[in-house]
């Protein structure tokens, strides 16, 4: 994302058009379904069967909002959800810096070490949910919050440790080397030099474990019930209802969807590092 | 910076004998006391569990039979010779091969129109990649309300664009909801693709395509002998990624489906998880995620592995 080739000598032919017709029905597409749902969460129900379909409400409303949030216990669901992203984002951050570090100055465990982290990234959550389950109820971690931070810090460490692992192999030595020269110890080395001079990626790797953590459904879905329940699993009870709830469901949507895409077009240059486990550099 | 060094230094000499043999034995294993916790961590979660499944998957263990005798390889052929299971493997083949695809070619064209410069491109940039950001469980919502009868506008907009009545039910009828669950799939994915392709084309040597013009090549032709030998490992990247990400699906079939009517949308991920945790056979559940943890296992080790090899060294 970092260089734009500059456009080239214009030739007179419909190539031009056909790409900014595509591009429009592209972003056509990417917008249709938002706008849709933040139409229906302000839409009085009374509109919502109506033919010709309603595309700007005449008197938007809040009372969704108001119901999404306390009738279908959406706010509860917020505060859950804020209190294990937040916690496992810190947690996976702080983990996953400490170990990138000794990966990528150490070369710790060699190779073998880092790929099984990140082979943890690609395994699907299916594979250990049952016993996962199974060992919760057990040791009573299920249905709370410290159950859920662990998996999730569990899960998104992967990432985690791969971008830090990245952004230390791109940071030069020389400062820690003058630092331990000094008599420093290696842990001051680390936490004293090192540690600031990564923060920037150490931010935008704990984004993207917000992000993960934020959006995610299936260990919740599985690991929660009624009290430590997450903003995505409310959504369950919106499944196979015919009718009413859909300004409810829409409004809880656009609630959820703000803090991680605010985040995200925030992290935006740290993207492609992000999507690739720091494999590229954007 | 120096004095505060040597003196921090000679603090730690001076210490008690007790401390300063700890500190010693930390500084000597720091390497591997950085990476204890996330280790430990791992293993809590995710490799012991895994073993946990593995002696699970060859004893009974089941909800509605009691006790947890060893019953050898019936577990595997249950899920074996469960024509639902088999289903839900090509279905979740066909979903995932063909969405993917079509994010891919998607993606590309996107990309290679964002790689020039023009006005508002920032601002595009920034609307195409919002549905990364998005809970697939919100991508389902979104695309239910598009889609469901017979409040979602879909019919509407196609009955006036083809001018005749159209009353396809989205979610319900046989093509129309596989179709659904690939364009809620694509709208969410193909960003993914387009940012790593654009991230690969942007750094392509602007000089190798000004020399290509110089020879009196055209586009069509610069397309395939510049742009995709040099975009091949990246376009490898996006697909093995995005492929064993998609294999999962799950979030968005659970909300616009519910794996229905009857099981024919029944993904991998769907039949292990209605078998394990609406059924309760739990041990035949594990021996099916162990089938499919061993099929993910070799397409990581073969192509994951190679992909990220010569950033490692």
């Amino acid at each position: 994302m970092a260089a734009v080739r500059p456009a080239r000598r214009p030739r007179r032919s419909a190539v031009p058009l056909l790409r900014f017709l595509l591009l429009g029905f592209f972003l056509l597409f990417v917008l249709w379904p938002l706008y849709w749902m933040f139409n229906t969460s302000v839409k009085p129900s009374d509109d919502y069967l109506a033919m010709p379909p309603v595309w700007f409400p005449d008197a938007p409303t809040l009372v969704h909002y108001w119901a999404a949030m306390f009738t279908y216990r959406g706010l509860e669901g917020l505060i859950n959800s804020l209190i294990v992203s937040l916690s496992a984002t810190a947690l996976s951050a702080l983990l996953g810096t400490l170990m990138a570090y000794s990966l990528a100055r150490y070369n710790t465990g060699g190779q073998h070490l880092s790929f099984w982290v990140l082979s943890q990234r690609f395994l699907p959550p299916i594979g250990i949910i049952l016993p996962v389950f199974l060992i919760y109820r057990q040791i009573g971690l299920y249905d709370t919050h410290i159950g859920l931070i662990i998996a999730y810090t569990v899960f998104t460490l992967p990432v985690s440790v791969w971008m830090m692992f990245a952004y230390f192999r791109g940071m030069p030595r020389s400062m820690e080397e003058a630092a331990l020269v000094d008599g420093c110890t290696r842990w001051e080395a680390f936490w004293r030099v090192a540690v600031p001079l990564a923060a920037p990626g150490i931010v935008a790797a704990a984004v993207f474990a917000f992000i993960a953590c934020w959006t995610e459904f299936f260990f919740a879905l599985l690991l929660t019930s009624r009290t430590a329940f997450t903003l995505p699993t409310v959504f369950r009870a919106f499944v196979g209802f015919q009718g009413a709830q859909y300004g409810e469901a829409a409004a809880l949507a656009i609630v959820s969807l703000v803090p991680s895409i605010a985040l995200g077009i925030l992290a935006q240059k740290h993207l492609v590092r992000g999507l690739t486990l720091g494999a590229v550099r954007g | 910076m120096q004095k505060a060094g040597t003196i921090i230094h000679m603090a730690a000499a001076g210490a008690p004998h007790r401390l300063s043999r700890f500190a010693d034995w930390a500084d000597r294993n720091f390497r591997w006391l950085l990476v204890a916790p996330a280790v430990l961590l791992i293993l809590a979660l995710s490799v012991y569990p895994l073993l946990f499944s593995l002696v699970v998957s060859f004893i009974n263990y089941d909800f509605q039979v009691p006790g947890h005798a060893f019953v050898g390889l019936k577990n595997f052929s249950m899920v074996v010779f469960d024509p639902v299971a088999r289903w839900s493997l090509l279905l979740t083949a066909i979903l995932s091969g063909v969405s993917v695809a079509i994010e891919f070619v998607l993606g590309l064209a996107v990309a290679l129109i964002m790689v020039r410069s023009f006005p508002g491109r920032g601002l595009i940039m920034s609307i195409l990649i919002v549905p990364l950001f998005i809970s697939p469980v919100i991508v389902g919502q979104a695309w239910t309300l598009l889609l469901q009868r017979p409040f979602g506008p879909t019919n509407y907009i196609l009955g006036a664009l083809l001018g005749r009545e159209v009353t396809i039910g989205w979610l319900t009828e046989s093509p129309w909801l596989y179709i659904s669950l690939i364009v809620a799939d694509v709208w969410q994915w193909t960003p993914f693709m387009f940012v790593i392709l654009l991230a690969g084309l942007t750094s392509i040597p602007p000089n190798l395509y000004e020399a290509a013009e110089l020879d009196g090549v055209n586009a069509w032709q610069a397309f395939w002998a510049i742009t995709v030998p040099h975009l091949a490992p990246m376009m490898l990247l996006a697909l093995t990624f995005r492929l064993l990400d998609a294999i999962r699906m799950f979030d968005t079939i659970f909300i616009m489906t519910g794996g229905g009517p009857g099981t024919s949308t029944y993904t991998a991920s769907f039949y292990l998880y209605t078998v394990g945790f609406t059924q309760f056979h739990l041990s035949q559940a594990t021996a099916g995620s162990w089938l499919f943890l061993i099929f993910t296992a070799l397409v990581v080790t073969l192509l994951v592995r190679r992909l990220l090899k010569p950033e490692t060294t």
